[in-house]
Order: structure tokens, then sequence, then C-alpha cells
């Protein structure tokens, strides 16, 4: 396979899996502060500051955010480059550079996406659109998701794909998880012990879909200790970090199977960090939560980037 | 079976009896080919022809089968219009233009080789030097140069009428890079869809095995010593007007579509850069234009070719479909002199006709273009897609001059034949809401390679939906239609 094809195949993964966080977080974040059970997290202004911050764009003067433009710039301003737009263009011109590559059925979808994206009134949204738009982003990427593994051939192609979304996927879980943390341990009050049992961890677990199941897991509402456990280290939940690790770890093994055991390989790194992870407790986490939080995006651009030099530029 | 009774589709039906339209004949009957079809449509609504029409059109945009268009102020994503009334072509007409354009293919083949070697024809005087010497396409880097398999022009695009005598004219060959090829599979496969019913009460040729024949044809080309040769498919890149039918062919081919920047050549082999480093490549079927191919060769500033790609091909290390250099032969003037390149080559009488061509390079026929104007299609030779044709009874007096001003600046660029008259073919039209009478041609698609040559059955039907007019190409707001080769 090409060079600059696999860089495309495993951006669009990125850029999907991207987009549909992204409308998440703004869709649960919005709709679950409108009736939080304190004052900070009932406030506009706490709640787009956060979703602010979980694209990466602190804005200075925090009085001044208006709903509207938070919304616009997230969801459909083509300038930002965080934007929801921007993220589906990109993933289908992606698609459109592999072409050859994926199945008919698949390009079809994310065509309909693209072109659903692109011709979505901006007042509508700004107005009243906010929950129908970010829904149907959702929906859109989970069809992608069914398409790549229903129609695709399980080769090189996938696994640069999937590898893709993966990486993606654990960022933006850490991203997010940062970002109610941070949330977390500014809105205090409603509960007894106010950071342990904040209300920001129901939020989070919805953020990530992964509420119900958590109730299910643990037959208790969410708290920090197992919201961190849940999201983090629990292989079975689909959107953990060890289970990203552990499909990242098995379509590199498709590329590089390892039977050179090159230490500064891609997949040698994948390797080590997804054995740490599988054993690592919640307590440690909790010891320092920031420190493990820039710990782990940190390693996930290191494997990024390794990948990008491993691969994409022969 | 006549226009008009009973069929409630096309009671609006403008009958135009000067034209020659393929479904009714001068008396309005309905020709025998096309009964069963027009009893089948009249079964339905013209609302039934709506909604199928939108839902065809919705269709081509999901799976963005589009091409884009850069005259308007930006570039925009337009589907290429689908209509929902297929082209029919009996089988002993179809047999008359598959042999026709395989004469003309291999004809074209063999002029092409001569004027790069012994440049016989020329030496005999049927074709005069500055004709080839004076054309752009005509590339000094290919002189003595043995393209592998001795085939230049594996793939040709014919463009045909039918002319208000009835018979079939060829007005254009194309053996640069020829396009469209793709839709035909794809009007196909949106016609299936919305009429399915039809088709059982035909029968049809399919058109799905064009990529396996092309890739046979590619891999009989093959550079020497090679075994089962790598081929690719090489794309300006996904902002050319026709990056869907490259992709699409890369993909029913099943090799890669590579762009120039994944290419490159070390020691005059041609190598693509893939995930686990450099893969070597024979064979490359090129979407790219001969000047843009090799930066060190032709065009300095081409930013989409492969530095060193024409030594790899003059050293045999690789093939390029087509051969570089081909547009010589597929300019409007050599088209001129087809019957007489036929008969030199093949010892054979042309078994397609020419349409009557004026040269204005030569004394007596600018003197009858000029004095003629009105009655003549004036056409650059070297222009590809409609641009530059100027239709005399179309023309105010004012135009007239200055379509005279422009030949004489430079006679040896223009060419003028009698003002054909395109067939005509019942097309569903948007604005109005019913079928019209609109001109349509057909560009077959013919196949040479290494003694295999192959045309594929059916071809694109295309169609000048604006009404009255004759130019046909998608960038002049053509569509088209599924064509359908009857095989009996």
């Amino acid at each position: 396979m090409l060079a600059r094809v696999a860089n495309n195949l495993f951006w669009m993964g990125r850029y999907i899996e991207r987009a549909e966080h992204t409308a998440r977080f703004m869709n649960v974040n919005y709709f679950s502060s409108l009736d939080a059970p304190n004052q900070l997290s009932q406030s506009r202004q706490f709640v787009l500051q956060s979703i602010m911050s979980m694209v990466g764009d602190d804005i200075e003067d925090k009085t001044k955010i208006k709903e509207e433009d938070v919304f616009y710039n997230i969801g459909l301003n083509a300038e930002k480059h965080y934007s929801i737009i921007q993220c589906v263009k990109f993933a289908r011109e992606n698609a459109n550079s592999s072409r050859d590559m994926i199945s008919t059925e698949f390009y079809e979808s994310i065509n309909k996406f693209y072109h659903y994206v692109m011709n979505y009134p901006k007042d509508i949204f700004v107005r009243s659109g906010l929950h129908e738009f970010t829904t149907n982003v959702t929906e859109h990427a989970a069809i992608l998701r069914g398409k790549i593994r229903g129609t695709l051939l399980h080769d090189e192609i996938y696994a640069l794909i999937m590898l893709g979304i993966n990486i993606e996927r654990a960022t933006q879980i850490i991203r997010i998880v940062k970002t109610k943390f941070e949330d977390a341990q500014k809105a205090t009050g409603g509960y007894e012990n106010p950071i342990e049992n904040s209300y920001e961890w129901t939020t989070l677990l919805k953020c990530c879909e992964s509420y119900d199941m958590n109730r299910r897991y643990y037959k208790k509402p969410p708290t920090q200790m197992t919201v961190l456990e849940f999201l983090i280290l629990n292989p079975n939940c689909p959107r953990s970090v060890i289970n990203s690790l552990n499909q990242i770890f098995y379509h590199i093994t498709i590329l590089d199977n390892l039977e050179f055991r090159d230490k500064t390989s891609a997949a040698f790194l994948i390797g080590k960090m997804r054995s740490e992870y599988q054993f690592k407790t919640v307590e440690e986490i909790q010891k320092s939560v920031d420190k493990f939080i820039k710990k782990t995006l940190d390693k996930l651009v290191l494997i990024s980037d390794q990948l990008e030099k491993e691969y994409f530029y022969h | 079976m006549k226009l008009n009774d009973s069929n409630p589709i096309f009671s609006s039906y403008q009958n135009n009896t000067s034209l020659y339209d393929e479904i009714f004949d001068q008396d309005k009957n309905v020709r025998p080919t096309y009964k069963k079809i027009i009893e089948l449509y009249s079964g339905h609504s013209i609302n039934d022809f709506v909604s199928l029409n939108e839902k065809a059109k919705a269709s081509f945009f999901n799976q963005g089968i589009t091409f884009q268009v850069y005259s308007e102020e930006k570039a925009q994503e337009k589907i290429f219009p689908f209509d929902l009334f297929p082209r029919i072509i009996e089988a002993k007409e179809w047999n008359t233009i598959e042999k026709g354009v395989i004469q003309r293919s291999k004809a074209l083949n063999e002029f092409l080789w001569d004027i790069y070697h012994e440049k016989s024809i020329i030496k005999d005087g049927i074709i005069p030097m500055d004709l080839i010497s004076s054309s752009v396409n005509y590339l000094r880097q290919m002189i003595d140069l043995d393209p592998p398999g001795g085939v230049y022009n594996h793939i040709s695009g014919t463009d045909l009428i039918k002319h208000s005598d009835g018979k079939y004219y060829v007005l254009e060959d194309n053996i640069r890079c020829p396009s469209g090829v793709s839709y035909v599979i794809c009007n196909r496969n949106a016609l299936k869809r919305a009429l399915f019913g039809v088709f059982n009460h035909y029968e049809i040729h399919s058109v799905t095995n064009y990529a396996e024949n092309l890739l046979d044809i590619m891999e009989s080309v093959k550079p020497k010593g090679v075994d089962v040769p790598n081929c690719v498919v090489i794309t300006p890149g996904i902002y050319n007007s026709a990056y869907y039918e490259h992709s699409y062919l890369a993909k029913t081919l099943g090799i890669e579509l590579v762009e120039g920047r994944d290419l490159f050549v070390e020691k005059d082999f041609v190598y693509m850069k893939t995930i686990s480093g450099p893969e070597k490549v024979d064979v490359i079927y090129r979407r790219i234009d001969d000047t843009f191919l090799d930066p060190l060769e032709f065009r300095e500033d081409s930013a989409i070719g492969i530095p060193g790609l024409f030594a790899a091909y003059k050293r045999g290390n690789v093939s390029i479909v087509n051969a570089p250099g081909t547009g010589v032969a597929d300019d409007k003037a050599i088209y001129t002199y087809m019957p007489e390149i036929i008969k030199y080559y093949l010892n054979e009488k042309p078994i397609l006709n020419n349409v009557q061509t004026y040269h204005c390079s030569r004394k007596d026929d600018l003197k009858y273009v000029l004095e003629n104007i009105g009655k003549l299609v004036v056409k650059p030779v070297d222009e590809a897609g409609g641009y530059g044709i100027s239709i005399g009874n179309r023309l105010t007096k004012n135009e007239i001059e200055s379509v005279k001003k422009v030949i004489l600046e430079n006679p040896r660029k223009y060419i003028a034949q009698p003002i054909m008259s395109l067939s005509v073919h019942a097309t569903y039209i948007d604005e109005s809401q019913s079928f019209e009478q609109r001109h349509v041609d057909l560009r077959t698609f013919t196949l040479l390679g290494a003694g295999k040559a192959f045309v594929l059955k059916g071809g694109l039907t295309r169609v000048a939906l604006k009404k009255g007019n004759l130019i046909v190409n998608s960038s002049q707001g053509g569509g088209s239609k599924d064509t359908w080769v009857l095989k009996k």
C-alpha cells in the first residue's frame, strides 16, 4: 500500500472519531448542565468554558463567551481547525484520496455524512439544532464504523483505519476525562463528599456513552474512583483507554509482527504502553490524576509520531 | 404504434421530423427496437418519472459520482446528469460500429509507429510533412522509440453521431486520455435500480467486463523480462475533474491509484513509495497529459509528474498507457486523412464514415471555408471538451467576421465541417417535467493490446440537454444515457 494512502486512511479514521467525540461532548455537557445540582455547574459560562477547553481553545476573557459563538465555532465554523465541520471535511478528503482502496458502500456513507454537515443551516444550529445535529453526527460516525467493519477487507488497510480510530478514541477519552476532572474540582457542593461524588462524573460517563454500563457493572452511583477505573482500566468497556490500547496493539501487529523486536518501533512502543496499562490500578492513578493524564497524552502523541515516521514517509 | 396515442408520457413530445429521431420514424411510428420499452414506459405516469429522476440524482450525488466545474466563480461539485430513457443499438448496427472502431484504432496505431519511425506515409506523399511537424502534439522525444508491445493507443474513445441520413459518422478519435467509461457502468447501474422491470424484456450485453479487459491489455504490454507486471493508474489528484473515474478504474482494476509524488525513479526504474518501502512499477495507465508526465523531459513546471519517468520509458523499463505522443494522431487535422490512413496501412475500405472536412491550411479549402462559413462548423484542431467551436448558422454577422479573422491568423489551427445534424432521442427534461427531443452522440471505448483488441459493448451516449444545442460535452451542460447493445 502507498505510504501516502496509508497516511490518508489513518487520518480519516482519526477525524471520523474526533467528530463524534466532539459532538457527543458538546451535546451531553450542555444538556446535562441544564438541571445540574449546583449553581456553578448550571451556569452557562461554566459549561461553555468546559466545552471550549475540551477542544483545546482556551479563551482568555472568560466572561465574554457567547453561547451562539461557542456552538458555531465548534459545530460549523470551517475556520476553526477543531470544528466538527472541519473534521468531517478532512475525513472525506482523506477518503477521497484513498477512494480506490475503500468500498463503494463506505464511501457513499461518508459522502452522505459530509453533505449532511455541509448543508446544515448555521442559524438553525445555533438556535435550536444542537441536539439534532450532534446526535446525527454521532449516528453517522457509528454507521461509518459499521461500514468499515462490515464492507472492507480486514487487511492492512483496515488495520490502519483502526489504528487511527483507536488512537483518536484513547486521546479523546483522556481529554474528556481531563476536562471533566477539572470541572469536578471546580464544581463542588450538592453531595457529602464533593469531589469524589461530583455530578460531573455522571456527565463524564455520559460523554463517553458509558453511563448505563457503568451502573450495571458497579450497581452504585458513579464516583471518581469507579469512573476512572471504568474509563481507563476496564478492558471490557469499549470506550476505555485499555480497550483502545488492546485494539491498537492488535492492529499494529498486522503491519509489524515484532519479529525483529526493534525497540524504537511503533509496535514496540505500543506493546510496552499496553502492558503497563494492563496491570495498572486505579489507586495508582488517583495518586496524581493530572500527572497520569498528561503522561498518557504524551505517550499517545509519541506513538502517533512514530507511526508517521515508520509508515507514512517512505 | 404511433406517437401520442395512448402514451401519456409523450403527450407533449414535439416531434420535429426534420431531425433523425432514434425512437420515432418520419411518420411518427415507433421504431421496432423501441416498441417494447415505449409500451412499458407508457404504463408509468409522468409523476413516476419525476420521482425516479429525483431519486437517480440523489443516488449519484450520494455516491460522489460527480465532477468539478471550474468556469464559474468557484469549483463546484456537480453530478453528470443521467437520463432515464436508454439508447438502444441493434446487434447488426453495433457489429458495424465495433468493426469500424477497431479498424480505426489499428490504423492509427500503425500510423503512429510510422510517423515516429520510417515516416513512409509522408515519403509516399499521402500526408504532408508540415502537418506533422507543425503539430504541438508530435513529440520529438518519441522518435525511434519502440513502445512495449508496439502499441501506442491502447485506449481509444471514438465519438460517433448518427446523421439525418440514418448513418453513423465518426466525429473524432480521442486517443490521448479519453474519459467517460466509468459513467457507462454507473448509468447502467442507475437505470437498473430505477427501472429494473424493463431489463427483462431485452437481451442486452453487459458492460461490466471493461476493467478485466483493460487489465489484460495493460499486462499484454508489460516491459521485457517482467513476469507478473505491477500495474498502476496515475491521477493528477483529487481535485481533477475526472478524479471519480480515476479512482473507479483503479478500484475495479484492483490496482493502486497513484499520484506523481508517490512515484520516483532510480537507475531508470520506477518505484512507488509503499508502507513497506519502494515497490517496482511496470505498467502505468496515465491520466496525466503528455507534457506533465516528466518535468525533466517536458514541462519543467509540472508538479504532478515524475522526474526521470521518460528516461525509464526510453530504456524499456516501464510501459506508459497510452504512449506519450499519441496526441498527434487525434489532432482534428489528421482526422481528415483517416480514409487514406486506413487504406495505406490496412489496405481496407473505411467501415465507418468520416465527415467531409475542410482543412484551413489548404488554399482551396480555406477559400471555401471563408466563403461558406455560415454553413460550417469551425473547430480548432487541438482543443478538447467542446471548447472553441463555432457553429455557422448560430453566428451573427459580426461573429462571422471575427471567426474569419481568427482563422486567417492561424489557418493550421482550424478545420471546418458541414453542420452535421446529430440524431435526437427522447430525453426527460427537468424544467418541463416531460420527455423532449434532444441531440445525442455516442462515444465508444476500444482497447488495443499486443495481439488483442476489445470494444466495450455499450459506450456512452451523451445528450445535449439544452434545447437545440449540438454540443454534448459534460463541461458544456451535457448529460448521458445508458446505452444498450442488443444481443440479437
